[in-house]
């Protein structure tokens, strides 16, 4: 492609970068492939988290049920997740320890007149690679239920990996936040006003990084938005950067499969004929 | 470019296998046709994602080739039949120039190369930022 290959390339610049989130401009790069990154970074990005729970036991205040949705919703540590399979592409019957992690937790409160928190720290990992996440030893980590005095949970719980498309629990971003044109030079939004749309809209922080349009500046109905404000927050499952690294991998993935599928369906082999009917 | 009539790749001929439970596992499908400049490219599993880019990087070609003497694409779009069916229909058309099959493929080509200069681009950043705290 002429506009690739040639003069102008799409470049990118990383502004923040810290173990929670990552700000980056992308330029020089038509809309709908940025939007392609940033929908992969929500929702197609593998990570680990408990999908099955067995109760042994709970004589806690709060259902099973409710109970294993706040376990489902814990973020366990993916940076690993690619070394292990998808449960449905695994040979195994149900989970193994190819496709799964177990987890246990088993809490009693024994005291009089304490309220014993279960948090994320009472879950025992079989595997060490995969762990609810804890900032430093001080982390409290996640309540999950408070216990008073003979009451008890006993579970076992095997986390899979998903993507976020099936179950948000999977996803490994808190947020994306995605901007273009914080001048609305293009024209692509209307604002809503009172009175005074200068005073009513202040500018984005990416406006600061955006070039103002000047005072008497036509309007330019072929412009195209070509610079994207990405921000792309963690829920600590895994490092930022490694985010958008597997998007592009997951991009280049989805790109290859059709073009796998493409040659292995050359010779085409002529079936659902009515398709060409339009 | 006489494409107007043709750009509704929606138009009822699928909603048979909306009821259908077995419904094809190919990541991929198209028809033969008498016309090979023009085809409609069944993908599963994927959705506005790749759609919309796809539809893009194809359709450069017809701004690209307003200007040299031999034009290709002619018409380049995407839908989502359904949104409980989990599937991507692309229709291209293109001249006698080339087919639609080969448009496809360029565009795939050219999606990639993007994708691949872009990472690169992110990894190279990364680096420099690292350097510079």
């Amino acid at each position: 492609m002429d506009t690739y290959t040639g003069t102008i390339k799409p470049e990118l610049k990383i502004q923040e970068l810290t173990a929670e989130k990552v700000k980056f401009i992308l330029t020089n790069v038509d809309l709908s492939m940025a939007n392609a990154l940033r929908r992969i970074m929500l929702s197609e990005i593998a990570t680990i988290a408990i999908d099955m729970v067995e109760f042994e036991l709970n004589t806690s205040v709060l259902a099973d049920e409710f109970i294993a949705h706040r376990l489902g919703l814990i973020p366990l540590d993916s940076t690993e997740a690619e070394k292990i399979k998808y449960s449905r592409e695994c040979n195994c019957n149900g989970a193994c320890k190819e496709c799964s992690v177990e987890l246990n937790m088993h809490v009693k409160c024994t005291e009089e007149d304490i309220t014993k928190d279960v948090t994320s720290r009472d879950l025992v990992s079989s595997d060490p690679r995969f762990t609810p996440i804890q900032e430093g030893p001080k982390d409290p980590g996640i309540l999950i239920a408070k216990l008073r005095k003979g009451q008890e949970i006993k579970v076992k719980c095997i986390a899979k990996k998903g993507v976020a498309k099936e179950h948000a629990k999977w996803s490994p971003c808190a947020a994306v936040a995605f901007e273009y044109d914080p001048f609305n030079k293009l024209r692509h939004t209307k604002y809503w006003i009172e009175e005074d749309e200068q005073r009513e809209w202040p500018a984005s922080r990416n406006a600061a990084d955006d070039f103002a349009p000047g005072d008497s500046e036509a309007f330019d109905f072929n412009a195209r938005p070509n610079r994207f404000y990405f921000e792309v927050e963690t829920i600590g499952s895994m490092k930022p950067e490694d985010i958008v690294m597997n998007a592009f991998k997951k991009l280049l993935e989805k790109i290859s499969s059709i073009q796998m599928g493409m040659s292995t369906n050359d010779g085409m082999s002529g079936r659902d004929q009515p398709r060409d009917s339009y | 470019m006489d494409t107007s009539g043709d750009n509704d790749s929606n138009s009822g001929e699928d909603q048979t296998s909306l009821f259908n439970e077995n419904i094809s596992d190919d990541l991929l499908e198209f028809a033969t046709v008498k016309d090979p400049t023009s085809l409609t490219f069944s993908i599963s599993g994927e959705d506005h994602t790749l759609g919309n880019a796809l539809r893009y990087v194809i359709t450069l070609k017809i701004r690209l080739s307003i200007r040299s003497r031999s034009p290709e694409v002619e018409y380049c779009g995407y839908s989502i039949p359904h949104p409980s069916e989990d599937k991507l229909n692309i229709r291209i058309q293109t001249t006698e120039n080339t087919t639609a099959i080969e448009a496809m493929r360029k565009g795939l080509e050219d999606l990639k190369t993007i994708c691949d200069h872009i990472k690169e681009t992110f990894i190279r950043s990364n680096r420099l930022f690292d350097i510079q705290q």
